[in-house]
This record gives structure tokens, sequence and C-alpha cells, in this order.
């Protein structure tokens, strides 16, 4: 958790292989890396199994870049597809037990501060929609009623990916799966709602056909779990397999998801606004200087 | 035999707007090199495919066909490709990266 532990043991870096050269000497690490930089730095992502020209993946693959402390950075996943990839980066990864993972990742947290105080080490965590809003929802709620100080995010695909194809809380109403041949009878959940209620301080949804807003979303989330309070990303991240997308066509739908339910939404507390402009200098959440607003105030 | 990505450099170069590079879902698979074409007189380089990453899937088509609008992408059976990028012959630099390219299919 740190910049040493990418660092090569002296005399053993001839036997490292490549990649591993390259993400040393080339990688993120210790540098403040963007999402257009990408194609000319090794990122830290390696090859994993998910599916090719799955928007999960891309997703993840702009996550990891978009971590504001890589070396200091630890995720947290469950069952489902995307651990599948989260645990090929070089960053350390805890595989909670199905639906746990926001419990693990309480503790975590906790422990972290405690052992390294102020020094920011950033929890992630990353999981399904089943994983996050069914098997672990007690938990995920429950850590944010207690406003926990990590990220959470949900990889919605709107499906039981790993599985085959069952419906989840966040499959939309009417959808026929392989495994709900009869369609689905409710509404998707509302966890963006659920959250706000339960009191996080950072609230987005957001579509990968847009790398920059993807990159600046997870930036706030991970900055404002420092200290302000829990975060919670909300992030549409279609199965081609399961809802039969073709893999060139993925954009096209999540363009077409996103003008139909998933619009970019950000919510941001006061508190969270003011941490923001004050220890990272977003300008845009400066409170407005006071002659502006009685001036704004007049024209009114 | 399988398909892969292949980036026309004299096509791309003449645009080199990265946006497949942020559109692959896979890590490391389009990378960019200033140096690209510019033998053939380009100034800003080019995105090419490393092709032992590629999983296949076209999305960088779509991206560079319809967000950049600049058809530069194909998908082409590896095989046929007489020489290609692949992540043993990658160096990268500060900004860019350089590549000597080699045949992806060998025997
Ligand atoms: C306790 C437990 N129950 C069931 C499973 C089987 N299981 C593995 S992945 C998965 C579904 C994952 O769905 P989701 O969380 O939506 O993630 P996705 O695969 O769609 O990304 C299930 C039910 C398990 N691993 N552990
Ligand atoms: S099953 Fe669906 S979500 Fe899982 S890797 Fe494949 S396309 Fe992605
Ligand atoms: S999208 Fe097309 S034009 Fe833009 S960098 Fe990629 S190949 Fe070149
Ligand atoms: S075909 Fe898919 S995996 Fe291959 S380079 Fe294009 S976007 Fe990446």
């Amino acid at each position: 958790m740190s910049l040493d532990y990418v660092k090569f043991t002296p005399g053993f870096e001839k036997f490292m292989p490549k990649e591993y050269r390259d993400m040393v000497d080339h990688g993120p690490f210790g540098k403040k890396t963007t999402v257009s930089q990408m194609g000319s730095f090794k990122e830290v992502m390696e090859e994993h199994p998910m599916c090719a020209g799955c928007a999960m993946t891309l997703f993840i693959r702009l996550a990891v870049i978009a971590f504001p402390n890589p070396e200091d950075t630890i995720t947290v996943g469950t069952a489902g597809c995307g651990r599948l990839a989260i645990s090929q980066a070089a960053i350390p990864f805890v595989y909670g037990n199905y639906g746990d993972q926001n419990g693990v990742a309480s503790g975590l947290s906790r422990g972290l501060r405690l052992r390294f105080g102020d020094k920011p080490k950033d929890v992630v965590v990353m999981a399904g929609d089943g994983g996050t809003a069914d098997i672990g929802f007690q938990q995920v709620v429950h850590s944010w009623f207690r406003h926990e100080r990590f990220t959470t995010i949900m990889l919605d695909n709107e499906v039981y990916g790993n599985t085959g194809g069952q419906e989840s809380g966040m499959t939309s109403r009417g959808a026929v799966l392989k495994m709900a041949p009869l369609g689905k009878k409710f509404d998707k959940m509302d966890m963006v709602g659920l959250a706000k209620l339960a009191g996080c301080a950072y609230v987005a949804t957001v579509v990968p056909n847009n790398p920059r807003r993807v990159e600046s979303v997870i930036k706030k989330a991970v900055l404002v779990a420092r200290e302000v309070g829990s975060s919670y990303i909300q992030a549409y991240t279609s199965c081609n397999i399961e809802y039969a997308i073709p893999t060139d066509k993925v954009m096209e739908d999540a363009k077409t998801v996103e003008n139909d339910r998933y619009a970019f939404s950000e919510y941001i507390s006061d508190e969270a606004k003011e941490y923001l402009a004050e220890r990272y200098g977003y300008k845009e959440y400066l409170p407005k200087p006071a002659a502006a607003v009685a001036a704004l105030a007049d024209k009114a | 035999m399988y398909l892969v990505a292949d980036i026309n450099v004299e096509i791309c170069a003449a645009k080199s707007c990265k946006l497949c590079t942020q559109y692959c879902p896979e890590a490391n698979t389009i990378l960019y090199s200033d140096e690209m074409g510019k033998d053939k007189g380009f100034k800003y380089g080019s995105a090419y495919v490393a092709v032992d990453r590629c999983k296949g899937c076209a999305q960088c088509v779509w991206v560079c066909d319809n967000m950049a609008k600049n058809n530069a992408i194909k998908m082409i059976m590896i095989d046929q490709l007489p020489n290609a990028a692949l992540t043993d012959n990658i160096i990268y630099g500060e900004k860019s990266t350089t590549v000597a390219l080699a045949a992806p299919v060998v025997g």
C-alpha cells in the first residue's frame, strides 16, 4: 500500500515479465495519469477472462485509471463478472463473500484509518447489481446509514450476468431474460434515491460512453469518501451476452439506455462541495463571492 | 483463425483523435505512437492495436466510424496481417510509445 510495493526487489528486475517492468517504469503509480493520456502509459489492468466487448470491462478499465492515488487504493469486490477484471489489476483486491463486500469494506476502511491516520488510503467497492441491490442490500444500505467513508460502485448490467441471466432488483420492469422468461413484474429499484436518503455525500449515475465523465465522477467520489462520508456511483455497464447486444453496438446501446433511463446525474452535499473546493481545488464548488450573490438577488 | 482490429495508419494519422483508445474495453490494447506516419508527412502520429490482446469485439470500429467519423479501423483475420504490433515489441516512452511490427502468426 505504497509506492514501495510496485518497485523491484534489487537484483530481480531482469527476472520480471515485460508487462511488470513496463508497469513499474511507465505505469500510473505516483503520477497523475488521466483518461486523455490513455494509450501512452502502461495501465495497471492486465489480461482477464471477461467477454469480448463487455461494457463493464470498459468501465472498470476507466475507473482504475481514474483512481486519484492507485498506489494507495484497495478494491473490494464479490461474486459476479466484474471481479474477473478487477482482480487482474496491480491494485490490492479483497474478495468479499457474495454480498459481504460493504461489510468487509467498512472494517477495512476503519482499520486503515487506525493504522495510517490522516494519510489517505482509499477503499473502493465494485460489485454487480445483484451483489449490491439484492444479496448485499442490507450491508450496502447499512454502511451508507453509518456514513462509512468509502466508495460503492454498482456495475449495473441489469441482470445476474455471471450465472446466466436471472433478473435482479435493478432489471427493468418487463425485461425478459433467459432465466426470467415471463418478464420482470416489478420496477427497477431506486438505489440512487436510497443512497441520498441514507445520507451519502456524493451520488452519481453514469454510462461508460463518456470516458471523461466516468473519470470525473470516480475522482470526486473517491476524494469525498476520504473525509466527508459515503459515496455511491451507479454505472450502466451492459451485459452484451444476456441482453444479446452485438459487440460492435454496445456503445450505441449505452446511448439509447442513457436517453431512456440512465441520464447523467450527480448529487453532492454542501459539505462535500466545500471540501472538494478547499482541499482539491474544484473551483466550480467555491462559494459564490458575496457581491455576486447580492447582485443576483438584486436582479431577481 | 479469428478477427482482430487493424488501424490504417494513413487514415488515422490524418485525424489522430485517440477516441478508440478510450473506448476499447481491453487495457493496453489500442496504443498510440507519436512517430507512426511521420515518415509519410503526418504530424500527429497514429493509434495501433496490440493484436495479441485484441478480443475482436469491433467496438473500436464503431467508435472510429460513428464518433470520429474517420473509418480508419477494419476487422481482419489475424493471419491476413503480414505485420502487426505485439505486446512484446512495444516500448513505452515519456508521452508516447513506439513499436516494431512483426508477423503475428508464425508458422
Ligand atoms: C452466497 C452465494 N450465492 C450465490 C452465488 C452464485 N453467484 C455467483 S455470481 C452471481 C450473480 C452475480 O450477479 P451480479 O451481482 O448482478 O453481477 P454480474 O455477474 O451481473 O456482474 C451469483 C448468484 C455465490 N457465488 N455466492
Ligand atoms: S456475461 Fe455479460 S457482464 Fe459478464 S463479462 Fe460477459 S458480457 Fe460482461
Ligand atoms: S478513432 Fe479512428 S481516427 Fe481516432 S485515433 Fe482511433 S483510429 Fe485514429
Ligand atoms: S476489436 Fe475490441 S478488443 Fe480489439 S482493439 Fe477494437 S475495441 Fe479493442
